[in-house]
């Protein structure tokens, strides 16, 4: 499978929100407005990368050959938590600007789902490190696209009249099923 | 003990883990394409809760609340380690086609929450009271979701053909936006029920207070 | 301070090792049985196929015609006395990813039944490949990989055609019947190099109809 397809398929066709239905609580959660949604967006996206770039080597020359496959989750949650860490530090410390625009997101990252299931799926799908790279950057732009699309919806919906069962979180999740259903149209974007 | 049962009480309406409190919701509306992966979530869910909780409340006054995160990262992905490894040797199939859900349980906010907010400061009769009701809050919707999606999307009831021949499965309750539409539902319904409930105790109350005077 | 930082990384370093060790445990009792998971999987299907078979031995030197169409075991049938044909564990690209087939091929040169052993799809789309209550011909009861049953390998193995395709799955039906047609028309041609035939050669052209029929309503 070359690059682009894997990349196409994780963005668009198998959508880590609106398809896989993953990390649905940051996209309920941080989407009351778009700025905020990008933020979060963009902060996943640089951890899931790290994070892929970092749990693909550790399973492959350290799990396997130790026989230790079945540490799998504790590693990997482990090596995402404490990466969330670093990169907290780092950005304080040396980038400031993006640390302030990022920063407040960075703590919520440890427990989305998205990021630890990308790494999972990287080795389930016994993907090499270019395609899983390529996988965890379609992937989480798919998480970025997903969550500036809610939060643009959500702007609307302020000003709508909705009906009065649905109002509140009913509303976004009826809203996510169309979203959804216009993804659908994605499928056969691969062959 | 009426103490424990209005904790255990708590988690299955008030403050259902899904539709009140909205944590752990991905894995709820993923699995819940058939009534048989929504009990084996469950279950999964729950054992992993359960203990979790139990070792938490036992081991709470050692824990230095530094490294209480950590800690708690640990026992949880433990027991969540322990699931994925029975399920993949004892129900294969169960285990196929919950794929990556499984393992995410150790994500699963439910749990880091309730082991922070709850399991970290009480004893052991409460915990296993709160634990239980969580998770069969937790259960009770995702087997809702699933009834639901598998009788309109596919016609079957855990995997038993229970709709008529002539009937024509609705292939969108079975497709992921199907799970998110009937999810909508289920939470404008538990608003709904939990106003209602709110009303009676209410009047109920009144009528006590009119009583006694 | 510093006493402090060792008792929390005495903390830590206690719970992860005792993490660590019940796992090991948990793990080394599941571990041989998850291992032979595949195999207890396979078997059983293999049995299902030729249930009147009692040898299964495996073969080498079954050759893919195209890359994307990968055997990864094969298989000769035999009762105590006689064969029986020949499967194939099979793996292919379809939608979501690889998928993983066993299909069973009879002396007569027609394909006794295929199992969807492995399949990464979208549910309610093409995961109905392996859905024991999805039925491509709903009168007939047939399943996407049920109506293979007593093909024959010379059918000309078109999507829409002669095979039926899963509802608003188009590319995963024609991959799996790619899958299935390649597989079987090297199970041929292994078995004609072999010379392996069936004891009475003339029911080959008579029987057609009503086994097909047979082994569909079956399956």
């Amino acid at each position: 499978m070359d690059l682009v397809k894997i990349f196409l398929l994780a963005l668009l066709v198998n959508n880590v929100v609106v398809m896989r239905f993953l990390a649905l609580c940051s996209y309920v959660g941080m989407t009351s407005d778009v700025g905020q949604s990008v933020g979060m967006g963009f902060a996943v996206t640089f951890v899931t990368v790290l994070a892929t770039a970092a749990t693909w080597p550790i399973y492959h020359f350290v799990l396997v050959p130790l026989n230790l496959t079945f540490l799998q989750i504790l590693i990997f949650i482990l090596v995402i938590a404490s990466l969330v860490q670093l990169v907290e530090f780092y950005l304080k410390k040396n980038v400031p600007g993006l640390y302030s625009a990022m920063g407040i997101y960075l703590p919520l990252i440890t427990t989305n789902c998205a990021i630890l299931a990308i790494t999972f799926e990287n080795i389930s799908f016994k993907y090499t490190f270019i395609q899983s790279i390529s996988y965890s950057v379609g992937g989480s732009l798919g998480y970025l696209l997903a969550m500036v699309l809610l939060a643009g919806i959500r702007d609307r919906i302020r000003t709508s009249p909705v009906p009065k069962f649905l109002e509140g979180t009913p509303i976004l999740f009826i809203a996510t099923a169309l979203i959804g259903i216009a993804f659908m149209g994605f499928s056969g974007l691969i062959k | 003990m009426k103490k424990l049962y209005s904790v255990f009480k708590q988690g299955i309406i008030y403050e259902n883990p899904l539709l009140m409190l909205m944590i752990g919701l991905c894995s709820a509306i993923a699995v819940t394409t058939n009534v048989s992966n929504g009990i084996g979530m469950g279950l999964a869910m729950t054992f992993v809760l359960l203990f979790s909780e139990i070792i938490i409340s036992l081991f709470r006054k050692v824990i230095p609340s530094a490294v209480r995160i950590p800690v708690f990262i640990i026992v949880i992905a433990a027991f969540t380690t322990m699931v994925d490894l029975v399920m993949k040797a004892y129900f294969p199939d169960l285990s196929k086609s919950m794929g990556v859900f499984i393992p995410l349980i150790v994500v699963n906010c439910i749990i880091m929450g309730r082991v922070e907010a709850f399991a970290s400061k009480q004893k052991l009769a409460a915990v296993i009271a709160d634990s239980l009701g969580m998770g069969l809050g937790y259960t009770w919707v995702l087997i809702g979701i699933a009834a639901v999606r598998e009788l309109l999307g596919n016609g079957t009831f855990a995997g038993l053909q229970v709709m008529p021949d002539s009937f024509q499965p609705i292939l969108f309750f079975i497709l992921p936006p199907g799970g998110f539409f009937v999810f909508g539902l289920f939470i404008s319904f538990n608003i709904w029920l939990k106003k209602r409930m709110e009303v009676t105790a209410r009047a109920r109350e009144l009528a006590a207070r009119k009583e006694a005077a | 301070m510093k006493k402090e930082m060792t008792k929390l990384g005495i903390t830590l370093a206690l719970f992860a090792s005792l993490a660590c060790a019940s796992l090991a445990v948990v793990y080394s009792f599941t571990k041989d049985r998850i291992e032979r998971q595949n195999e207890i999987q396979l078997n059983a299907s293999l049995k299902e196929l030729f249930p009147e078979a009692t040898v299964f031995e495996p073969v080498e030197g079954l050759a893919s015609s195209d890359p994307g169409v990968k055997f990864e075991a094969a298989y000769a049938i035999r009762t105590d006395s006689a064969p029986l044909g020949m499967a194939v564990k099979a793996k292919g690209q379809s939608y979501g990813g690889d998928a993983v087939l066993l299909i069973g091929v009879d002396l007569r040169r027609s394909i006794v039944g295929v199992r969807v052993m492995e399949l990464k799809d979208t549910p309610g789309l093409g995961a109905n490949a392996t859905n024991p209550g999805y039925f491509v011909d709903k009168a007939k009861k047939l399943t996407f990989p049920g109506q293979f049953a007593g093909k024959y390998l010379t059918d000309p193995f078109e999507v829409k055609k002669d095979v039926i395709a899963i509802t608003a799955s188009t590319i995963t039906s024609r991959s799996l019947t790619n899958i299935i047609k390649k597989t079987g028309d090297a199970i041929v041609a292994y078995m004609d190099q072999m010379a392996v035939v069936a004891p009475a050669a003339g029911e080959t052209t008579d029987n057609v109809a009503a086994d097909s029929q047979n082994q569909a309503g079956g399956k």
